[in-house]
């Protein structure tokens, strides 16, 4: 009866997702509510193969997720092509730099395969640090720490190249 | 990486016709469509209640059932407080809207003689002028009953805007989710940009305007209780619902109130203190309300408020004077949106950071 009831009640999607973000380390502290709040503040889409996600100098306004399938990150050389730079893969996050700044993307991203993505858009994400500032902190702090790795990653690489100085 | 082709461009000459003909299907069609804007309207207020269910764990078609549930238990309870008040104010008002009829009339006959004799010019040539006045006035006290006949067909809304909205609440995310999917992928974003902002600015309208609806409504009701004027109920519920409309609430209160207390007390004294009395609501409305409600709403300058009045009541009556703020709000969101793409897509450049040249530690 109460299995009944509970099926009956409750949304196996929503656990479902919740248990998909659980997995993501972006979103690894959070309560099993505050995943609840963060699920209904996500915009689904799927993106066919080879549809653009984004083109590199698009004004970045929402941070995706990938669900499932795969994407390709792309930037385009002084020639006109675009050179891959990278893939993602389904549990991967790209485009969080809109959730920090207004300015063009620096890459493009365009789906390889059926893929399914969840969009986290910049006033979804300040909705979440008004009414739910705990939710809002966590996220902006991996965030940070993200942006951190990725600056001492870019430190390390430039001393890696500098001409070596003498005397 | 393989090479694809290029996106196509966004399509703005269909997008243009698309608007254009959809505009002129909701002028042709808007008696139809009315109810349906009503029911968008409170399905989107009540949609953040649906939602915080739904992150509890609920589904979502149990959510909006058990809300309405809850919603239609406290209406009955609340009901069988207020509707004795209200049968015994119809039952009043029916059997002596005659009299007060003939009253307002004879009122009118006796002023218009009055003034009639005040005016220092020949009688026939007075009386020719203010009959075309008075004359009009007259005829209007005379249609006031099937005025008041002509508004239950609005009651039918009542049911059937609950209806339409319960099947916009159940499948508000597909709806909405549809719609992302429509979209070329690349503009997704761009597309819940649009949508965020005007969510914002129609979102803090409308629970605006119901937080004023509310309280001018609550207020009439206790000042016209206090000052022993009948009808209350029927006035507050006049001026509350008015108030959607931009200072119509106190003017319609106003003016009801007013005649109502003159009517039945036989002297202007007590009309004069209704005038007052919504003088007051109107000052605390501006002192105290507005400034919490208008908080987070898009500013609109007096003069737009006016001239999207203007123009809504031309081309869609009373309907065109319910909407026209919310619409007014939509265009404003989207042309900020617009200004937004001309003046800043693709132009944007990295701002310069203090301490870009020292080395990250």
């Amino acid at each position: 009866m109460i299995k009944f009831l509970k099926r009956l009640f409750t949304d196996p999607e929503l656990q479902k997702k919740k248990v998909f973000l659980r997995s993501l380390e972006l979103f690894n502290d959070l309560s099993s509510r505050d995943l609840g709040f963060l699920v209904r503040s996500l915009h689904t889409r799927t993106y066919k193969e080879g549809e653009a996600i984004f083109e590199e100098g698009d004004i970045g306004r929402a941070m995706f997720i990938l669900e499932t399938g795969r994407v390709e990150l792309g930037m385009r050389e002084q020639s006109g092509k675009t050179r891959k730079i990278f893939t993602l893969e389904p549990g991967d996050f790209f485009g969080e730099m809109a959730m920090l700044e207004r300015l063009p993307r620096s890459a493009s991203a365009r789906a390889v395969e059926r893929a399914h993505i969840h969009l986290l858009y910049r006033a979804n994400l300040e909705e979440i640090l008004h009414y739910h500032p705990r939710i809002g902190v966590s996220i902006m702090t991996h965030l940070a720490q993200l942006m951190s790795m990725r600056l001492r990653h870019a430190n390390k690489l430039s001393l890696l190249h500098q001409p070596p100085t003498y005397g | 990486m393989a090479k694809h082709p290029e996106p196509r461009s966004f399509p703005f000459l269909t997008l243009l016709v698309v608007t254009g003909l959809s505009a002129y299907a909701v002028f042709h069609l808007r008696a139809v469509l009315a109810p349906f804007f009503l029911s968008v309207a409170l399905a989107y207020l009540l949609n953040p209640i649906i939602n915080w269910m739904e992150s509890q764990g609920l589904r979502r078609e149990a959510a909006v059932v058990l809300f309405y549930i809850v919603v239609a238990g406290s209406l009955t309870i609340a009901a069988q407080q207020v509707l004795p008040s209200i049968k015994e104010e119809f039952t009043d008002l029916k059997a002596s809207l005659p009299v007060y009829l003939d009253h307002g009339q004879d009122t009118l006959m006796r002023t218009h003689a009055k003034v009639l004799h005040w005016l220092p010019m020949d009688p026939t040539t007075a009386k020719g002028y203010t009959e075309k006045i008075y004359e009009p006035l007259i005829e209007q006290i005379q249609n006031i009953p099937s005025y008041l006949l002509g508004l239950f067909p609005f009651l039918s809304l009542f049911f059937l805007i609950p209806f339409i909205t319960f099947f916009l609440l159940l499948d508000w995310h597909n709806i909405l989710s549809g719609f992302i999917q429509l979209c070329p992928g690349r503009y997704v974003e761009q597309v819940l940009y649009i949508i965020a902002e005007v969510e914002t600015s129609l979102g803090n309208y409308l629970r605006g305007a119901m937080i004023v609806v509310a309280a001018v409504g609550t207020a009439s009701y206790v000042g016209l209780k206090l000052l022993g004027v009948k009808y209350s109920i029927a006035i507050a519920a006049l001026s509350g619902v008015s108030s959607f409309i931009p200072y119509m609430g106190a003017i319609v209160g106003a003016a009801v109130g007013c005649v109502a207390a003159w009517v039945q007390s036989g002297s202007i004294l007590a009309g004069l203190k209704v005038v007052l009395l919504f003088t007051v609501i109107r000052l605390a409305d501006e002192a105290f309300v507005q400034p919490v409600v208008s908080k987070h709403a898009v500013k609109l300058h007096p003069l737009v408020y006016l001239l999207s009045l203007m123009v809504g009541g031309e081309l869609f009556g009373f309907v065109g004077l319910v909407f026209a703020v919310p619409t007014a709000c939509i265009l404003k969101a989207l042309l900020k949106v617009g200004w937004e793409w001309y003046t800043t897509e693709g132009y944007l450049a990295a701002p310069p950071v203090d301490g870009e040249s020292s080395p990250y530690t």
